[in-house]
């Protein structure tokens, strides 16, 4: 059943001529108008076209309003409350999710009368729905467009309704002129009205016709329409395979039709389009013929083959458009609309060769791109380093992840294996630089670690020991020395990056290497120069100095601020260390401006974290733990030095390295792991949508406040397992193969222990016992024999350096003797926290032995690893925080929270 | 998304209550097939194909026999027979054994959307059994009905006066037949097609319609037709790798389509858009490995999904990476771009370095921004290219795109290896 519309149609169409598809008396209420899509599209499109959206609806979001240019338009529940209000409206347009669209459409059709035009923006509506909106809508006498379409516009009323014809600038595609245009692809809609002036043609009426299977406003329709519309003098249609909307067509009015898609006949399901698929006799080549009988041509057209007839051309290109209209404009004696602007011809924007030699063809030069992109462009060339949009960051990281396959997490795409084998004062760059360091980078961070490591008459030693004292745990120990580090301390040395990164990014510097780039054209106030500068000497700054020539580093950043003639203070040179690790990924745009603004902070973060851990009685005026202030800056690195730190004295080659691979293993779990979920808080509760107000020690505090004996502990189950089982074997070298133990006997003797105290457990009724620290995953868990890949690659990699423990082979034995003697159903993996204890033992065992380390002191060693390494990670999530997250984004909304009782 | 055959059609018809044949799948025992022929005098021996398969009989592809001997023959004979139809080429997965259904009357019968109508709409015609293309247009009839009313019985009726159809057949095909509204409808279907319908004498001498062969196609956007509870593998021999994992991103936000037109292809071209993904892959011609829709205002996460799904299975193999779309409305040009460099990073930093030239021709929201993004990347990684915008004629630049193609091939990759550092 159908309403009897205008023509002679034999369904009802009530769009007589083009004039009123979009017209300024349309009043338009816009369904789901809070949606990601129309917030963004409906306040350009109500501004354009004069404010003509009464109302929107998004159910339980009565009384807001979306913003826009032309003034606020409500929103209702529904679409009966609107109209109670008293709104009226005669045009609906619906940005409701598939599944919704039908109801949508059904709702502004039963409840306003009034309704006699829908716009369907919504893709992949099945076709289910679609056969019943036809229905609906045929029944009470309303025109759809779409669905899936970008809905319709007039460039002489200055009205686009639903969709985003024109993007965020209609004025730019919507010229006006005498061609309507119909479309099956949305971007083409306006792409063609753009090709069109380049001819001089503009437009009158466009329609996203949308190329789903059912098209409720179609060609005949529009060729309906178009015969009516006394503006329109020709149309251009972009026409794709499927469907016989445009079988047996006559036009009053001349046409260019461009029908695209001859190679889709291949396909055997869509792409895109869900209504481009034909069936029988309906591909591109058979359309192509019918508006070819329908124009009086036997040919397509092209610009070397301009066949055309003054009824219309067909093209299978759009850009011969403009061209193939202007010819069949010429037969009919019409000239263009206006002068043309712009042509096709290619143009790049942006380009580079790299040094290749390149064809003629290729080799295009780079032009200048049309306003307002060339002042963007120029714009951005300005603009230092990454700029990042901001979202929500609760459980989001832009820096970290885990695999859950493997469990191997990547900082800044970066295997936590790779981090491994790297050496610590490059992990904590990368952190922040997202690229590891070079020789030079090497120097520099070992320097300025070396520099603020020794906290001797420091308030944060002081804090650090009256925590210790109180019997707290390493966490909230160095939480309290941190908390001694707050904004002030560090404020000159980050307006000090700050300048440089003023002075030198407009002189084109590329490599802050370079001590011989041409600093003449550099100008520095005193003002300036007083970030940087003291009235007396520093020697703590003249010692770093000292230390970076003494180990052949290099810093254009210092060479500047030394020329200032007047002694540097130590700010000033952090922040040209600070400056020259960050410029070369500032300059590629891999990083903010933000965080190397902050890089000073984290690197005295770091510098105070190791330099807290050890106490108060080994920080000296001139020497730290014993070793002399000038031996540390001239030639430690930080991995010796947070060594020496945590074990009081200089590490051999092996046990550096086991410490670089426990750091580098413990980096980062992701951002669910508690920690980062502390830090990113710390920083969600400041805001980092004021960037410069966050307080990175207390973001660090939120990372050290969120570990603790279980959450950093794991290493130290491990360690007290394996105590338990070597203790009284007589082991003094945990790294020779030849111990005499034997290994398999130990591994046999406890694996029959521990069957027995499970079917004892059993037997008594008393339940599962407890797991032995260092096996099994939940993952790694199911197959015959199971390993953690993260333990197979540190196996091999001590094993390629010959490098033996212990403790790892028992691990390794134990867990083929738990299945042996059946007290386990498989061979479970040794996980990565039984290869931390493994190594973190084999390290402690000699002063263990000794009876140097209690422990409780084992503990502390063991849980102050874990900071040293997840401070790296840590540091990693608060700036990538900062960069992108919003201000309290890490709230959980009342409706996901629990009660339970 | 496409059932053929009555094995799984059979499990559908059944729902609403419609007749079929008795039909066994390949794991038939002998006796059972023996069982099959003394019940039925014979059966019908068919290679078991998925999704959409037709023309089965004119390619000789059915057989019939009457004894075991000559059905585990044509059974051997067909279990992997191979079949052209249209452009795909597919190969059989075991047989089914149909029993045959004696009758004087074979109908055609199918429903399907009508571009001509716009409207649900009825063929059929009481000369079925063969390909209704070969009929005089005056025995087949189109009817077209309404979808919110159904198709009624008065609707076949009709239909069945308006071909002359024998009285005996009237009555129990539009008793029978408006169910098949149901499975149609209700479940996602776009099309349904019996093919034959054979009118057996049922009890009494009146005619009951059995359904001896099944085609039918859902709609993959309308999650109706997991009511039906089918088997994933039914649908699985449709999509390749490739196409699964992009599917599985698949959502209402932005298309994510995607179709793997030549897997020796040396073009990756990440479209944008409806009509730029119809425009392009034509002139690529078999250059392009993919033709994708990626448009529709993606996400960054899913934008990096995507194209970290599409390098991983195409970027060793291509010689120029092409990211084309018109003047886009609605998509975000700095979150797609910033996207798809960010995974482009992402695998050189896994794979390492691969010798590619970068084409991009693109407008819209952000443009600048994005190409901005896309440029750092391409700065860090060495890369050469060009990026146009929307004011040069998107069919220039694919020419564009081929013209580095052809350079690539003809010792321009070996040039940009040399200068990553790496083997060609």
């Amino acid at each position: 059943m159908y309403q009897q519309g205008v023509g002679d149609f034999k369904y009802f169409v009530g769009i007589h001529t083009l004039e009123q598809i979009a017209t300024r008396d349309d009043r338009v209420c816009v369904l789901n108008i809070l949606g990601g899509e129309s917030s963004a599209v409906t306040p350009v499109s109500h501004a354009f076209s004069g404010g003509n959206v009464v109302f929107g609806t998004a159910p339980g979001k009565r009384g807001q309003v979306l913003k826009t240019p032309a003034g606020e338009v409500p929103v209702y529940n529904n679409v009966r409350e609107g109209l109670d209000a008293g709104h009226d409206f005669n045009t609906g347009v619906v940005y409701l999710p598939p599944s919704g669209v039908r109801d949508g459409v059904a709702e502004l059709i039963r409840v306003n009368p009034r309704l006699r035009k829908v716009i369907i923006i919504t893709e992949k509506v099945a076709v289910h729905d679609a056969r019943e909106i036809r229905a609906m809508a045929q029944q009470a006498g309303v025109d759809v467009f779409g669905a899936n379409c970008l809905g319709v516009a007039d460039a002489w009323n200055r009205v686009r309704i639903g969709g985003a014809l024109g993007g965020d600038a209609p004025d730019e595609s919507l010229l006006q002129g005498s061609v309507a245009v119909y479309s099956n692809s949305g971007n083409f809609t306006t792409t063609i009205a753009q090709y069109l002036a380049t001819e001089g043609w503009g437009t009158t009426t466009s329609v996203s016709s949308g190329k789903d299977v059912y098209i409720h406003f179609a060609l005949p329709e529009f060729a309906y329409a178009l015969s009516n519309d006394r503006r329109s003098r020709a149309a251009v249609v972009y026409i794709e395979p499927g469907g016989y909307y445009e079988h047996s067509l006559e036009f009053t009015k001349p046409v260019v039709a461009c029908v695209v898609g001859r190679w889709k006949a291949k396909l055997t399901r869509a792409v895109g389009h869900a209504g481009a698929l034909a069936g029988s006799g309906d591909d591109a080549q058979a359309k192509e013929k019918w508006f070819q009988q329908t124009f009086g041509v036997d040919e397509i057209f092209t610009p070397d083959n301009p066949v055309v007839s003054p009824r219309g051309a067909v093209v299978t290109n759009i850009a011969h458009i403009p061209l193939a209209l202007t010819r069949v404009m010429e037969l009919n004696n019409r000239a263009p609309d206006f002068a043309p602007r712009g042509d096709l011809s290619l143009k790049p924007w942006f380009g580079d060769n790299r040094g290749l030699e390149l064809p003629p063809e290729l080799d295009l030069p780079v032009q200048e791109a049309i306003a307002p992109y060339n002042h963007q462009i120029a714009a951005l060339a300005r603009q230092i380093g990454r700029s990042f949009p901001r979202r929500p960051m609760k459980d989001a990281s832009g820096v970290s992840q885990m695999d859950p396959t493997s469990q191997i997490t990547r900082l800044h795409n970066q295997s936590i294996l790779d981090s491994a084998t790297r050496p610590l004062e490059s992990n904590l760059c990368q952190a922040l630089t997202g690229e590891h360091n070079g020789d030079n980078d090497n120097i520099l961070t070992n320097v300025a670690i070396a520099g603020y490591l020794n906290l001797h008459g420091d308030s944060m030693i002081a804090a650090a020991d009256a925590a210790r004292e109180a019997g707290n745990a390493p966490n909230v120990v160095l939480s309290s020395a941190l908390a001694m580090l707050g904004p002030k301390r560090i404020e000159t040395a980050r307006q000090g990056v700050d300048t440089l990164i003023d002075l030198f990014a407009q002189a084109g510097l590329e490599d802050a290497r370079d001590e011989d780039f041409d600093l003449s054209g550099i100008a520095i106030s005193d003002e300036q120069a007083a970030l940087f500068c003291g009235d007396k000497p520093d020697p703590r700054a003249e010692a770093m100095l000292r230390a970076i020539r003494a180990r052949g580093g290099r810093s254009v950043f210092l060479h500047f601020i030394e020329l200032c003639d007047r002694p540097l203070s130590r700010d000033g040179v952090l922040a040209a260390i600070a400056a020259t690790l960050a410029w070369g990924p500032l300059m590629r745009k891999r990083i903010s401006r933000t965080t190397v603004r902050s890089l000073p902070w984290y690197l005295r973060v770091y510098a105070s974290l190791i330099g807290a851990s050890a106490d108060g009685r080994r920080h000296q005026p001139d020497s730290y733990c014993g070793v002399d202030n000038e031996e540390l800056l001239n030639r430690w690195s930080v991995g010796e030095m947070a060594y020496l730190s945590l074990m009081g004295e200089r590490g051999d080659d092996a046990s550096l390295y086991a410490f670089q691979v426990l750091t580098g293993l413990l980096t980062s779990n992701g951002p669910g792991s508690i920690s980062a979920q502390g830090c990113k808080g710390a920083v969600s509760s400041d805001g980092p949508e004021t960037p410069q107000r966050v307080q990175i020690n207390k973001a660090m505090i939120g990372f050290l406040s969120h570990t603790g004996f279980s959450h950093g502990g794991a290493g130290y189950e491990g360690i007290t397992f394996l105590v338990d089982r070597f203790r009284e074997t007589g082991l003094s070298d945990a790294g020779d193969a030849g111990h005499g133990l034997d290994l398999d006997a130990m591994a046999c003797d406890y694996a029959a222990q521990y069957r027995q105290a499970k079917q004892a457990a059993k037997d008594a009724g008393a339940g599962r016992i407890g797991a032995i620290a260092g096996i099994n995953h939940p993952v790694f868990k199911d197959k015959p024999v199971n390993r953690d890949p993260r333990e197979v690659f540190i196996a091999r990699l001590f094993a390629d350096r010959d490098d033996y423990n212990v403790f790892h082979e028992y691990y390794k034995k134990l867990v083929k003797a738990l299945f042996q003697t059946g007290a386990t159903r498989n061979v479970f993996c040794v996980n990565i926290d039984g290869v931390i204890s493994a190594l973190l033992l084999k390290m402690l065992w000699p002063r263990f032995r000794a009876g140097t380390l209690d422990e409780q002191a084992l503990e502390v060693a063991a849980f102050t690893i874990f900071l040293y390494g997840r401070m790296i990670g840590c540091a990693a999530e608060i700036d990538d925080h900062i960069n992108r997250g919003k201000n309290m984004d890490t709230r959980t909304p009342a409706s996901r929270l629990e009660m339970v009782s | 998304m496409n059932i053929t055959g009555m094995l799984n059609g059979s499990k559908l018809l059944n729902y609403v209550g419609f007749p079929t044949s008795e039909v066994l799948g390949p794991e038939a025992s002998e006796d059972d097939i023996k069982g099959m022929i003394e019940r039925h005098g014979s059966v019908f021996i068919k290679p078991l194909f998925k999704g959409g398969v037709g023309k089965k009989g004119k390619s000789g592809l059915i057989g019939r026999a009457e004894d075991l001997k000559t059905a585990l023959r044509e059974k051997e004979r067909l279990y992997f027979a191979e079949h052209v139809h249209g452009n795909t080429r597919v190969k059989a997965q075991g047989v089914t054994f149909e029993g045959a259904v004696p009758a004087e009357h074979e109908v055609y019968f199918s429903i399907s959307d009508s571009t001509r109508f716009r409207a649900p709409t009825i063929t059929i015609t009481h000369k079925g059994g063969v390909d209704i293309e070969e009929l005089d247009p005056s025995e087949i009839v189109e009817v077209p009905f309404e979808a919110l009313t159904g198709l009624k019985a008065f609707v076949i009726a009709n239909a069945l006066s308006d071909i002359g159809a024998p009285k005996e057949i009237v009555s129990p095909l539009v008793q029978y037949l408006p169910r098949l509204w149901e499975l149609f409808h209700h479940y996602g279907m776009t099309t349904l097609e019996l093919n034959p319908i054979r009118m057996k004498p049922g009890p009494g001498g009146r005619l009951i319609p059995v359904a001896c062969d099944f085609k039918c196609g859902f709609d993959r956007d309308d999650p109706r037709w997991q009511r039906l509870n089918l088997p994933n593998h039914l649908f699985a021999a449709d999509y390749s790798d490739f196409e699964q994992e992009i599917n599985q991103l698949r959502t209402y936000q932005g298309q994510s389509d995607v179709y793997v037109i030549n897997d020796q292809g040396t073009v990756l071209a990440p479209t944008f858009g409806g009509g730029a993904n119809s425009a392009v892959t034509e002139a690529l011609g078999d250059r392009a490995i993919i033709s994708s829709d990626f448009g529709g205002n993606p996400p960054y996460e899913k934008m990096r999904d995507v194209a970290r799904i599409s390098f991983k299975h195409w970027l060793a193999q291509s010689n120029v990476l092409f990211i084309i779309g018109g003047k886009s409305n609605n998509t975000d040009i700095e979150t797609t771009f910033r996207a798809m460099a960010d995974a482009l990073r992402d695998y050189f930093n896994q794979h390492g370095p691969v010798p590619l030239y970068v084409v991009i021709g693109r407008g819209g929201p952000n443009l600048i921004r994005g190409m901005g993004a896309f440029k750092d990347t391409l700065d860090a990684l060495g890369l050469p290219y060009r990026m146009f915008g929307f004011d040069s004629a998107m069919s220039e630049v694919v020419n564009y795109a081929l013209h580095a193609d052809d350079w690539m091939r003809n010792g321009g990759r070996e040039q940009v290896a040399k200068k990553l550092g790496i083997a060609a």
